[in-house]
């Protein structure tokens, strides 16, 4: 009955990274400056007021900077300045390091190439058959959300080779989201030690790349940087399947780098 | 007395003076505590020598005028005379039963003297005595000619048997253990006694061969069933096996090898014997043996499987054995009904084979269960984890004997049960429609117990020999001596080679069966010299042999690939602790204990085991009745299974025994006019009787 | 009950008289909190009745660290009264088991949600949480905090004898957040905000909780369009949810194409909800006043999506409560009996799969769902499948709504969206029902920020109901029950 009843449906997998897909190429990740907005009418005072988390600052006359590791994407800044602010896709906002998620990036291209040829020489062993484990450093739930949605027929990991793992002895990518709860530091700690080399660690979601809004707080370390150490950060609250499969794609090294990082898309719609 | 004859003197002798020198230098001085055992493997070593020597075809006699003192009297022709005994003497089906009983007796011997040595060891004198007793005991039944000194023996068996089991008296449950052994004992040996003498009132001499001669008939058939009933009680059939448990756990270290691993061949030897003498009883009566002995291997391993106590697992599963055995001993009585040789070949070869590995394993698994028990101080199951990091010749030896006796290849248990499993599919063979149904029901019984002997077995190696240890254990590791590291690499050995050799091995046995079965039907058994059938031929092979080849070669195969395909890669190890989910910590156990893997034993088999489980709730105060889960330990589980002859067929007999006992007790008066009022009539009721037999 | 009361008790034991009077009959317990002030703590009382809440306030005065426990008294404090002694270190004496729940530390700074400071870092001690004993016969299988499956943190202490579950025990403080704490210096136009992260799949639930209790505050009322749009958002992410709770059953059991089909259909729910408003969990909808912008979809083909979908979804649903191999799994597992859930006062799918119902939106009705109409049926077993059929009663009731509210944003003209609010000083209550069940806020803003804002889910108030579900279940029934409860542990450990 099942069967049948799943076989009449027919193919309702994306193709994506393959062929493009219209959901991924919409699919809106942290906010970011337009390519060619004029930002002389921003003073100091908006930019410092405007951000809940602070992400948005102004590094100089008419030189605004947004700090997409810190972005919750609660859509303020582009409802207030829609010429100055726009979303930017989400399937190209993972990055290798931290420093690159502040916009325009601020890493130059030969440590960036560095990071990058880093990673695919370690994950070299890791290009058909991966497996994920998932740790909940204290996230808000959504994150597990749409990394369960992989595993749906629409997005369908598996046809990439790609697989989650209960134990993390038999994990090479670690999927941690949360802004790093103190009381899940250790357990943590203990997951990153059991995995064997080579991993990677990749932090999903603006919680765990810089804390979010619930960082600062008592309980939290704003963000899991202190805990492990992270290969490919991925902002987003939350951030879309398709980002989160961009950013293992990335930590693969089956998507290249460059490329990703350029200055937002247009505007919205 | 023939050359070999003197080597069995000898062998006798050294154990008396064993039991003398335990006797005379008790335990005070450290170093020669030991004396006493190292004089019995010397013992045996020459009872040994006499076996195989018996085996061979030799000439092995102890002629009775050389034992002091033993005088029988014996009814010829209407008179009395006294005659000293036929003495020892040991044919072929001695021969071999001596060589598998002293063969597993010397390893014992020498573990059994490491571990006098150790602080677990017994602080006063007379262990020592017993063991050397029970030995001696062993070999006189083993080469007794006739039914006196065979009798003198059993008796001195059980009395030995009571020695051994209460030795430990002032622990909680052992009198009552010993008591019951020596109660069953004496069963067997009261039955024994009719038996022999319904067969000696026709057959006018005491010897053993005499007895083959009485006519068949009602007298020879009851004396069977007698006999049959008395060694049945000793090797522990069902309804007479309650006393192997108790018995067994009640002894002192490897006192218990000396029990369920040596001794308890007499019982078979007996069988085999009755079997030589009078052939088969009367099909009923086998056909009951069967079902009984179908019932004693299933009950036996359920109860194997939930024990919570490492000795009363070992000791259930000799009962298993000993309807695996027996199974195999009515394969062959049905064939000697159907005067069928090749039938009863099969039987008795598939009995003998898994005697022999019964013995090699039991006996290596007590001695190794003596030494784990020293090195942990504990015998609970839970807190024997990882035993084999303390006790490592020990646990190893525990493991290699649960390998054998779960029948996994390729050691000797299996060779042993796929000829049991074989023997027993051959019931279409046979003619008679009830004895092809307990054929077929008893091959099922067969099968099932071997499944839950795995399952049984694994619990042993898995949970107790490997695992982490729970326990910090005693301060120093225990040490095995060399005498007991060898002791236990001899048993080893015996459970693996052996089954390497099997074809050897059956041609020794051949030669042994030859006073019951012709040593050409058991040699069929022999497809060529490396392949192995059950007797009938295009049944069905197996090479034992071929598998130890094999399996190394394939292991070794798969590990060289694995390096060629992986590189260093494969060798590189890194140790840490077991995941476990990242958790802050439990007290107590936090992954499957024993009790917990049997768990589903109990309830799958809560049929024969009669389980009743109940969770146990602590606290009962109002707010915690809310449901509100405290942290200290709110709830405990009690699981308890129940032995059913024990509930069933004796515990209701205990109140008439009682009364009966109290109705006896009232002729105790203590007054001496009463005892000889006794007396006076008890002489006047023998003249009466005899006077009206003639 | 107006929408709310609030009265300030005399003493302690006399509310804790009042509470224990009225819980039995037709009250509830819905919240009890603590905040720090300067004259000392200030214990707050929340009364479930029909159409609102009763607060009570009762002050333990400073230099006071005892107070005695009302979970004695009425059962359904016993985790609100381990949680105050986390934040703020009072002792309730006479608690049955006062151990730390959300924050284990000894530690002198402890976060006193209420007094405006906040501690830099509080490191939980797990020391400090009694190690877990067994007895005889028993051994724990602890499952967590890293479990097997993409699931939030928390530890469960499995104690068994091999196969059944006699007896279960949690440690939750993993995750802890120390949210309550985050909202105070917020300004209260932004609380929404960390509102919506509370617990991030019931986004809309607390975000519509939290503007209800800002805008009772203000006296603003929010126009009827706005209501229209959050109800059906609100409905959308209960569709969400409960479509979730059946994909985890149906991936327990087994079942492959029913799994992957409901993991297309909760993927068309976020993702029409993507399409109205942008974000796929409903962020940013709902703002103090009303919502910010109409649906991006017009009514027409909205209705014509949303027709699609409960075509589809009520179709698998029918199929899937006809496959008895799944059915079998969960009858009679992890039953909760009535009275239990009663006097506990269960909320949500939990309490009405046992017979108490007392579903925020009929009783006290928000937003729209006055002028809606929609059925809250109930069962009596209390067990995994009877929460499974509320579920999907739920799913038929939302679709209905959904219906209607689309119909009714067909015949609104082109109205304001947003009233204003003055957001200076108050104090109110607000409510909402989301797909687990009631979320409570209370919120007190001054000068424009926020002092205290207490969040309770409904997760908090229903997992300790975990203990009590395990009658003669065996390991394998263990995620079953866990899902079939389908809660957020982002909502327990706060």
């Amino acid at each position: 009955m099942w069967a049948l009843r799943g076989l009449r449906q027919g193919i309702l997998t994306t193709r994506w990274p393959r062929h493009p897909d219209e959901y991924a190429a919409a699919a809106r990740g942290p906010a970011a400056v337009l390519r060619d907005a004029h930002t002389s009418g921003l003073t100091e005072l908006d930019a410092a007021g405007l951000c809940p988390t602070a992400a948005i600052s102004l590094a100089g006359p008419g030189n605004v900077r947004v700090d997409q590791g810190a972005c919750i994407q609660c859509g303020r800044c582009v409802a207030r300045y829609p010429e100055i602010f726009g979303w930017s896709a989400g399937v190209r906002s993972a990055t290798l390091s931290r420093a690159q998620l502040t916009m325009p990036p601020a890493e130059s291209p030969a440590a960036l190439a560095e990071l990058s040829a880093g990673l695919r020489q370690r994950t070299r062993a890791l290009q058909r058959s991966v497996h994920l484990r998932h740790v909940d450093a204290g996230s808000d739930g959504s994150e597990e959300w749409e990394i369960l949605a992989l595993l749906n027929p629409v997005y369908d990991i598996h046809r990439l080779g790609i697989f989650l793992t209960a134990s993390p002895r038999h994990a090479d990518i670690l999927l941690v989201t949360g802004a790093g709860a103190h009381g899940m530091a250790e357990p943590l700690r203990e997951t990153y030690e059991a995995m064997p080399h080579p991993k990677v660690v990749i932090a999903v979601g603006t919680d765990a790349c810089g804390g979010g809004l619930i960082s600062p707080s008592y309980a939290t370390a704003g963000g899991i940087g202190a805990i492990v150490p992270v290969d490919v950060w991925l902002p987003g609250s939350p951030p879309t399947p398709f980002a989160i499969l961009s950013a293992i794609l990335l930590g693969l090294g089956r998507l290249p780098e460059s490329g990703l990082r350029a200055a937002a898309a247009g505007r919205e719609r | 007395m023939s050359g070999l004859g003197a080597v069995l003197a000898a062998g006798l002798i050294l154990l008396a003076v064993a039991a003398a020198a335990d006797l005379l230098m008790g335990v005070r001085h450290a170093r020669w505590r030991a004396l006493p055992y190292v004089a019995g493997a010397a013992g045996s070593t020459c009872v040994l020598a006499a076996g195989a020597g018996a085996l061979a075809g030799r000439s092995v006699t102890v002629p009775g005028s050389n034992l002091l003192g033993l005088v029988t009297v014996a009814s010829r022709g209407g008179r009395l005379v006294f005659s000293a005994t036929d003495g020892l003497a040991a044919d072929r089906l001695s021969g071999l039963f001596l060589v598998i009983a002293f063969g597993a007796a010397v390893p014992v011997s020498l573990a059994f003297a490491s571990w006098a040595r150790t602080a677990a060891a017994p602080a006063r004198r007379g262990l020592g005595a017993s063991y050397a007793l029970a030995l001696g005991a062993v070999a006189v039944i083993m080469t007794a000619r006739d039914a006196f000194t065979f009798l003198f023996g059993w008796e001195s068996l059980t009395l030995a048997f009571w020695l051994l089991s209460g030795f430990e008296r002032e622990r909680r449950g052992r009198s009552a253990a010993a008591l019951i052994t020596l109660g069953f004992g004496r069963l067997s040996g009261a039955a024994l006694l009719a038996g022999f003498l319904l067969l000696v009132s026709r057959s006018g001499g005491l010897s053993l061969a005499a007895l083959a001669g009485v006519p068949p008939g009602g007298l020879r058939a009851t004396a069977c069933v007698l006999l049959l009933a008395g060694f049945a009680v000793k090797v522990g059939l069902v309804p007479f096996q309650v006393w192997l448990p108790r018995g067994y756990a009640a002894a002192p270290g490897p006192a218990r090898a000396v029990m369920a691993g040596v001794a308890v061949n007499v019982g078979f030897y007996g069988l085999w014997r009755t079997l030589a003498l009078l052939g088969p009883p009367p099909v009923a009566v086998t056909d009951i043996l069967l079902i009984l002995a179908s019932i004693t291997a299933v009950l036996g391993i359920s109860h194997a499987a939930v024990q919570t106590s490492l000795q009363r697992v070992i000791a259930y599963s000799s009962v298993e054995n000993a309807g695996l055995i027996l199974a195999g001993f009515g394969v062959a009585l049905v064939g000697a009904a159907e005067r069928s040789s090749l039938l009863m070949a099969a039987g008795l070869l598939a009995g003998t084979l898994q005697i022999v590995a019964h013995t090699a394993a039991k006996s290596l698994l007590f001695a190794s269960s003596a030494g784990v028990e020293a090195a942990m101080g504990t015998d609970n199951l839970d807190d024997l984890r990882g035993s084999v990091r303390r006790a490592r010749w020990s646990g190893t030896g525990l493991a290699i004997g649960s390998l054998t006796l779960a029948g996994l290849p390729p050691t000797a248990g299996f060779v042993s049960e796929w000829f049991l499993l074989e023997a027993l599919m051959q019931q279409f063979r046979v003619t008679g429609l009830s004895d092809r149904l307990v054929l077929a029901v008893t091959g099922a019984a067969v099968a099932l117990t071997a499944g839950f002997a795995g399952v049984a077995f694994v619990r042993i190696i898995g949970l107790v020999v490997l695992g982490q240890p729970s326990r910090p254990g005693t301060a120093e590791r225990c040490r095995s001596g060399l005498a007991g590291r060898t002791g236990i690499v001899l048993l080893a050995a015996a459970c693996l080679v052996v089954a390497a050799l099997t074809p050897l091995e059956i041609r020794v046995i051949s030669a042994g069966l030859a006073p019951v079965v012709p040593t050409h039907a058991v040699s069929a058994a022999l497809k060529t010299p490396w392949v192995l059938q059950p007797v009938f031929a295009g049944f069905s092979i197996l090479s034992p042999s071929w598998l130890w080849i094999m399996m190394p070669v394939l292991l070794a195969a798969v590990v060289i690939v694995a390096l060629l395909a992986s590189g260093k890669g494969l060798v590189r190890v890194r140790r840490v602790p077991a995941w476990r989910s990242a958790t802050a910590g439990v007290t107590g156990h936090d992954s499957y204990t024993a009790f917990g893997f049997a768990n589903p034993t109990r309830r799958v088999l809560a049929a024969i085991l009669h389980t009743r489980s109940a969770v146990i709730r602590y606290d009962s105060s109002p707010a915690a009745a809310n449901g509100h889960a405290a942290d200290a330990a709110h709830v405990g589980f009690s699981s308890d299974v129940i032995e059913v002859t024990e509930e069933y067929l004796y515990l209701p007999l205990r109140r008439p025994f009682r009364r009966l006992v109290r109705l006896a007790q009232r002729l105790q008066s203590g007054r001496l006019d009463a005892y000889l009022a006794y007396m006076l009539i008890a002489l006047l009721a023998v003249l009466a009787v005899v006077a009206g037999l003639h | 009950m107006t929408a709310t009361d609030y009265e300030v008790a005399p003493s302690i034991p006399a509310l804790w008289d009042k509470l224990a009077a009225e819980i039995p009959g037709a009250g509830r317990l819905a919240d009890l909190f603590g905040t720090q002030r300067e004259d000392g703590v200030l214990l707050t009382a929340q009364l479930a009745g029909t159409g609102g809440f009763g607060t009570f306030d009762v002050l333990l005065p400073a230099g006071q660290d005892r107070y005695p426990a009302l979970t004695p008294r009425v059962a359904a404090a016993f985790w609100y009264e381990r949680e105050i002694h986390d934040l703020l270190g009072v002792i309730p004496v006479g608690h049955p088991r006062l151990e730390p729940l959300v924050l284990p530390t000894k530690s002198e700074a402890l976060p006193r949600p209420g007094n405006g400071i906040h501690p830099v870092s509080i490191e939980p001690d797990p020391g400090l949480v009694p190690l877990h004993a067994v007895g005889p016969g028993l051994f724990t299988i602890p499952h967590g905090p890293v479990r097997s499956g993409v699931v939030e943190s928390i530890e469960y202490l499995v104690e068994t004898p091999g196969e059944e579950i006699p007896h279960l025990n949690m440690r939750a403080f993993y995750k802890h957040r120390g949210i309550e704490k985050r909202f105070e210096g917020m300004a209260a136009r932004d609380g929404v905000v960390l509102a919506e992260r509370a617990e991030g799949i019931a986004s809309v639930a607390h975000a519509i909780a939290y503007c209800e209790a800002v805008e009772r505050a203000a006296g603003a009322s929010v126009p009827w369009p706005a209501t229209l749009v959050r109800v059906l958002h609100a409905e959308l992410e209960r569709l969400a949810w409960h479509l979730d709770v059946i994909l985890r059953l149906a991936d327990g059991s087994g079942l492959a194409v029913a799994t992957a089909r409901f993991g297309w259909h909760k993927e068309e729910v976020l993702r029409l909800t993507g399409q109205l408003c942008g974000s796929r969990f409903g962020r940013g909808v709902v703002v103090p006043g009303g919502v910010p912008a109409l649906p991006r979809l017009a009514p027409g083909p909205l209705l014509t999506a949303i027709g699609a979908l409960d075509r589809r979804v009520t179709a698998d649903i029918r199929l899937l409560m006809a496959t008895a191999s799944f059915l079998d799994r969960l009858r009679r597992t992890g039953p909760l009996t009535s009275d239990r859930a009663r006097e506990h006062g269960a909320l949500g799918p939990i309490g009405r799969a046992s017979g108490y119902e007392d579903d925020g939106r009929r009783s006290r009705p928000y937003a729209a769902y006055g002028s809606l109409g929609f059925a809250v049926p109930t069962r009596q077993e209390g067990d995994a499948l009877a929460r499974l059929e509320v579920r999907v009663d739920d799913i038929a009731s939302s679709f209905h709504l959904l219906r209607q509210a689309t119909d009714e944003l067909a015949e609104t003209g082109d109205e304001q969206l947003r009233a204003e609010c003055d957001l200076s000083d108050g104090r109110a209550v607000g409510w909402a029902e989301g797909p687990h069940g009631e979320v409570l806020y209370d919120v007190s803003f001054s000068g424009g920020v926020l002092t205290r804002c207490r969040t309770r889910s409904a997760s908090f108030h229903n997992l300790v109901l975990m203990h009590e579900v395990f009658r003669g279940d065996i390991l394998t029934d263990f995620p079953f029950i866990e899902a079939s409860f389908g809660l957020s542990i982002a909502g327990v450990a706060g």
